[in-house]
């Protein structure tokens, strides 16, 4: 004991000669505590520390002052690094943040957020706008959002360089707070040589809420993008130049329809066995992806098998197809398409959703007053621009239904739901309208009874979206209960339920071949489901809010999606990466379509425009690619402004018209 | 700490007769009520957005709080969004403007009229690309600008787009529609379909791609076209149905159709017959041009100043003709008040020059005499404006004295009251001048001799001396003077004033009453004369 006291006033003389008074004091209150002995071979900057600790408990500023230095420090950092090193702020942010409400330090929570919170403004303003609300423990419990953050490691590449100026920062600054949240929520993946371009970022901006990692597992499944089989477009392509004559094509159809149903028939018997012979595309591993796989001219799309059993299609009906393909108008960069605009009048701010039918000819509104309207171009008379198609679709026919006081009205009124209808879909045909409404059921109705035949009921929450798939017979929902499900017409119960998303699922679109569906959510990511198994196959991230939009390019290999914000970005489905986001509305994109060929990509917004874009990266455009000599260049090719109708959905028909509608809306 | 305070909390409790809420319940339920208040517009904002919408509406909150299993707040329902109001006194403090309706009122109004019913219209937004100009399409703005913005945006990932020279394409209705327009200019501008021409350039919203044609045509058609009276007259209506047009932007064409503006408006001869009427036309091209001053000449400014240049020297050089001299002052004097002000200080030279050519002793080509009537009447006209817009920014300035012995005399000022009259309503006051103006050359026209109104203005012009020496002396003489000649010591008595009142202006005033005579007494607006009297 004696020879502790020694050395404790050799250390105090120590301490006073060097001129360290608090760490003197602290050894003062340490030895008047009779505390533990100290370490005194260390350099006095232990002392320091344990100095700080001492005080830990009641100095929340140091949260606050660690944070702003380090975010000062990084701001002055080297251009270079800098904005690697702004990458870490965000995470270090919100967790100090966090940090700062779970220890109950509520008042002092709200000054650091306020103090700081402008920096992350742009890249994550909603994010913000979610944790502003987080006031006490039982909220960052209760906060799903909040609780991933805690739960998992946010990753972060950055290079040796920039993980060298950090730590050598948070040791020279001892700065403890700093290094205890960087410790504890991120995890560096030091990479040697240059720091990352800033495009890169696109991942570290979503922190989704399983880590990144399983993200990237679930991408590397293989994934099969081709088309169908045997599809009418593939028939048509053999056939080809051979088909001058209309009625030498008709009588050749019948054979190949002949021959079709009798494949039909045989491929539906051994449905199990045949799909372990499918022509596999291997999906590309992200690791292995350096030489991107679209850089070659690809030959046409590899074609797959249906996995689900699909509904035959009668032979008018084939034929009435195969005579709009033949007169499909090639649409290119130079060849813009044609656009009928579909305006709602006096709708009272109560228009939901709408959408028009394949050929244009019947166009419903789901309304908030729980109703769904149809309108039956054909009747409407003055319809010049939609008449010539008319031939598609003669056999559909409303009645015009007299009104309660006679009054005829100029559309069929389909009274069911008990809530704001979200969402109509059309059949292929034109002889089915599906909706969806906030009373969670979705509702089949008759073109040609004007009746609703059945009611699905499964959803616990609205149902957000419906799709009819390309075939017909199936369909997909979503939800704000985070689900997206599959059913089929026949049955009243689902007949698979993908769950996976963390907040509502908005929208839901077919893959080409009906093998995939993808969901857009609330959650800020897009996800592909395998409609066999219902599991989830890709996680496709990088937008920065809600996705309102969703459409696949009808060669399968890329999906688009639009957000709230107004950005689009097109997807790689086999790699799950961005080829490229498109900028250029500056609102909401409620509404995106592929043309036919795939070459031209429309979409519509709350801006009151629509815009088409260039897509060449089409299989089918080779020689645009070789002129261009990148094969990912996407570009605004037209901007098509209404008057002041925002555009609520976009339809490519078979014969590449864009139909486009929208409600004549008066500005506040 | 959250933005719900706690009193907030005990503001609430009381109105549901919780009284005794304690302090640390309310401050621990503050920030619950905000995380809930949150967690509401979060899934608002959903609805919101999967009903297609962009602003919040009450709709939306129900349909939030019915997510939550919550009774949504009854009574909010509206079709739009809420006007909120702001309370005074307080910066962020708004409220919802909810008036007290009477319900007997409610049941006794009378049924509003049943909401139109939904309907769907369809157009051709685009054609292989191409907006048609139709009313149903947004107006097309400036060629080739829109497509800048996003290229421009994609820049630094993209290899930069070689733009072509842009190619005009116009749309074969457009073509048909410029035919038609410039044939009936050419040919029928007297027919009614030439109005309703004019009507549709006016109001029509496609036409902005057909403006360059139009520009170019006018200045074509203008310079060939001199000696065409109904042509250029025509042509002058096209650009003003062109200049009202709300959906074109004829800005950039401007500079290209001043010149022939201009000629219309200054030219030394229009037309070839005698029977033309174009002092008509530069009334109209005048007009014309002030509206184009009005209207863009914040834009370009230096679009006035040039043009006053030319007209003030076309006015000032002796050599040009009488016609021209006439459209400079026209010209000058629509081009508002400023510029009229440029037309006094030449007043008297011009006057003195023009002298000779109103008198029948010394003009005899009847024809000359005629035009320098014209513009006599026309530079009273001017100057009397000038004079009025002057008197009108002067500010009321009540003299007591001079008022109390004017008032006295009032009987005087209703024993003359038919020359008062034009001038009596300010909104009467453009036609009457007109009439003023037109009316002096017209009598000369008519009777070919001396007309009155010129053996007035000589003798008028011979007294002023006269009347001067008494103007200097002060008001309260004047009633003494009433009984000899109440309607000249009444004109002089308001000199007299407004030389008191502001010397500049009096002076300007004065020259001008004594240029002209009493005839620009008419001018003298009324609320003004009446202060006076």
């Amino acid at each position: 004991m004696e020879n502790m006291q020694a050395v404790n006033s050799f250390v105090t003389a120590y301490l006073k000669k060097k001129g360290f008074k608090e760490a003197e004091q602290l050894l003062e209150d340490l030895q008047k505590k009779e505390s533990a002995p100290i370490d005194f071979h260390n350099d006095p900057d232990l002392a320091k520390l344990i100095h700080h600790f001492s005080q830990s408990e009641d100095d929340v500023a140091r949260y606050q002052d660690g944070y702003s230095k380090l975010r000062s420090w990084t701001y002055s950092s080297l251009d270079l690094y800098k904005h690697e090193l702004l990458r870490v702020l965000y995470p270090v942010f919100i967790h100090s943040f966090m940090d700062l409400v779970a220890k109950g330090h509520l008042q002092e929570a709200r000054t650091f957020f306020n103090a700081f919170h402008e920096d992350h403004e742009l890249m994550h303003s909603r994010d913000l706008q979610k944790l502003e609300g987080v006031l006490s423990q039982s909220h960052l419990e209760e906060m799903e959002f909040a609780r991933s953050l805690r739960q998992n490691k946010v990753n972060i590449k950055i290079c040796q360089y920039s993980y060298g100026l950090l730590l050598q920062y948070l040791h020279k600054t001892q700065s403890t707070a700093m290094l205890g949240v960087i410790n504890e929520h991120i995890n560096f993946q030091v990479t040697s040589g240059q720091p990352g371009s800033i495009s890169d970022d696109t991942e570290v901006v979503t922190l989704i809420g399983s880590c990144q990692d399983a993200a990237s597992l679930i991408n590397q499944k293989e994934i099969h993008w081709g088309l169908l089989e045997d599809s009418l477009e593939e028939r048509l392509e053999k056939e080809g130049g051979l088909l001058s004559d209309s009625e030498k094509a008709e009588a050749e159809n019948k054979e190949g329809d002949v021959d079709d149903s009798k494949k039909r028939s045989v491929e539906g018997g051994k449905q199990g066995a045949s799909t372990k012979k499918l022509k596999k595309d291997k999906a590309v591993n992200a690791t292995a992806k350096s030489a991107r796989p679209e850089a070659k001219p690809t030959p046409a799309a590899p074609r797959v098998k249906p996995e689900l059993t699909l509904p035959v299609m009668s032979t008018e009906v084939e034929q009435s197809i195969l005579e709009d393909l033949r007169n499909r108008v090639q649409l290119s960069s130079i060849a813009l398409p044609s656009v009928s605009f579909y305006t709602f009048l006096n709708t009272h701010n109560g228009l939901n959703c709408s959408s028009v039918s394949q050929d244009g000819s019947l166009v419903a509104g789901g309304f908030s007053d729980s109703s769904l309207k149809v309108w039956d171009m054909a009747k409407l008379g003055q319809q010049a621009g939609s008449s010539t198609l008319q031939g598609e679709n003669d056999s559909t026919s409303s009645e015009h239904v007299a009104g309660p006081n006679g009054v005829k009205r100029s559309y069929t009124l389909f009274q069911g739901h008990s809530g704001p209808v979200y969402s109509a879909t059309f059949s292929p045909l034109g002889d089915f309208i599906l909706s969806s409404s906030a009373d969670t059921t979705i509702r089949l109705w008759s073109t040609k009874l004007n009746a609703n035949l059945v009611c699905y009921k499964g959803h616990n929450y609205p149902v957000w979206d419906v799709q009819f798939s390309p075939v017909g017979h199936y369909f997909a929902s979503s939800s704000h209960d985070r689900t997206a499900r599959i059913w089929s017409m026949d049955r009243i119960q689902p007949l698979r339920i993908m769950a996976g998303h963390l907040s509502d699922v908005d929208c839901v679109q077919w893959h080409a071949n009906c093998n995939y569906i993808a969901t857009g959510s609330s959650d800020r990511t897009v996800r592909l489901w395998d409609v066999q198994s219902g599991e989830c196959v890709r996680i496709f991230i990088g937008h920065r809010s809600m996705i309102l939009s969703l459409a696949m390019s009808p060669d399968g290999r890329y999906m688009a999606s639009g957000d709230e914000d107004g950005t689009i970005m097109m997807w790689d489905l086999s790699s799950g990466r961005c080829v490229t986001p498109l900028m250029g509305h500056t609102s909401c994109v409620w509404s995106l379509a592929f043309s036919c060929e795939g070459t031209v990509l429309a979409s519509g917004s709350a801006d009151c425009t629509v815009k088409l874009w260039d897509v060449t990266t089409s299989t089918k455009a080779p020689k645009n690619e070789e002129k261009s000599g990148n094969p990912n260049r996407l570009r605004s090719l037209k901007t098509l402004a209404t008057k002041s109708s925002p555009v609520y959905s976009l339809r490519f028909s078979r014969r590449n018209l864009l139909f486009a509608a929208g409600v004549l809306s008066k500005k506040y | 700490m959250s933005i719900v305070p706690k009193e907030t909390i005990e503001v609430i409790a009381q109105s549901i007769g919780i009284n005794n809420l304690s302090d640390d319940a309310a401050l621990s339920l503050a920030p619950d009520v905000e995380y809930r208040m949150r967690e509401i517009m979060q899934e608002a904002i959903k609805c919101m957005r999967h009903s297609r919408r962009t602003i919040l509406t009450t709709d939306d909150v129900d349909g939030a709080l019915n997510l939550r299993n919550v009774e949504p707040v009854y009574g909010f329902t509206s079709g739009g969004p809420l006007q909120f109001k702001r309370a005074i006194g307080h910066r962020d403090l708004f409220y919802v403007d909810d008036r007290d309706v009477d319900l007997k009122d409610v049941i006794e109004a009378p049924l509003p009229k049943a909401p139109l019913d939904t309907g769907v219209v369809c157009h051709w937004l685009a054609i292989e690309g191409v907006q048609p100009a139709i009313p149903e399409n947004a107006p097309v703005g400036a060629i080739a600008a829109p497509s800048n913005g996003t290229t421009y945006e994609q820049k630094e990932e993209l290899p930069v787009d070689i733009k072509l020279p842009v190619k005009h394409v116009l749309s074969r209705e457009l073509q048909l529609y410029f035919d038609k327009i410039t044939e009936l200019t050419l040919r029928k501008s007297d027919s009614t379909l030439f109005k309703e021409a004019l009507v549709s350039l006016a109001t029509d919203s496609g036409l902005h791609p057909l403006v360059p044609y139009f520009t170019y045509f006018i200045s074509d058609e203008v310079s060939r076209g001199l000696n065409d009276y109904s042509l250029l007259f025509a042509l002058m209506r096209v650009v003003w149905s062109l200049l009202q047009n709300p959906h074109i932007h004829i800005e950039p064409y401007l500079h290209q159709l001043m010149p022939s503006v201009v000629t219309c408006l200054v030219s030394k001869k229009l037309g070839n017959r005698i029977a033309d009427n174009h002092w008509e036309l530069r009334d109209f091209t005048a007009k014309l041009v002030a509206s184009i001053c009005k209207r863009f000449g914040h834009v370009y400014n230096t679009l006035q100043t040039r043009l006053t240049k030319t007209l003030l020297n076309a006015l000032l050089d002796p050599k040009r003709a009488l016609t021209q001299h006439y459209g400079a002052v026209q010209g000058l004097a629509a081009l508002g008040p400023n510029v009229r002000l440029l037309i006094l200080p030449n007043l008297e030279p011009y006057l003195r020059l023009l002298e000779p050519e109103l008198l029948l002793e010394k003009q005899k080509n009847e024809m000359k005499r005629y035009e320098a009537w014209r513009i006599y009447g026309v530079l009273l006209r001017a100057a009397g404006q000038s004079i009025f817009e002057r008197l009108k920014i002067f500010p009321p300035l009540p003299s007591t004295p001079a008022h109390a012995i004017w008032k006295s005399k009032e009987k005087v000022v209703t024993a003359a009251p038919n020359k008062r009259k034009a001038s009596t309503e300010p909104m009467e006051h453009e036609p009457a001048l007109k009439k003023i103006a037109t009316d002096g050359p017209t009598t000369v026209s008519a009777n070919s001799s001396p007309s009155p109104m010129q053996v007035e203005t000589v003798t008028t012009l011979a007294s002023p001396g006269k009347y001067e020496a008494g103007q200097p002396s002060s008001s309260e003489k004047m009633p003494n003077r009433v009984g000899k000649d109440g309607k000249v010591l009444k004109k002089s008595a308001i000199l007299n004033q407004i030389w008191k009142d502001d010397l500049n202006s009096g002076r300007t005033l004065v020259t001008v009453f004594e240029l002209f005579g009493e005839s620009i007494l008419s001018f003298i607006p009324s609320p003004e004369m009446s202060l006076f009297i």
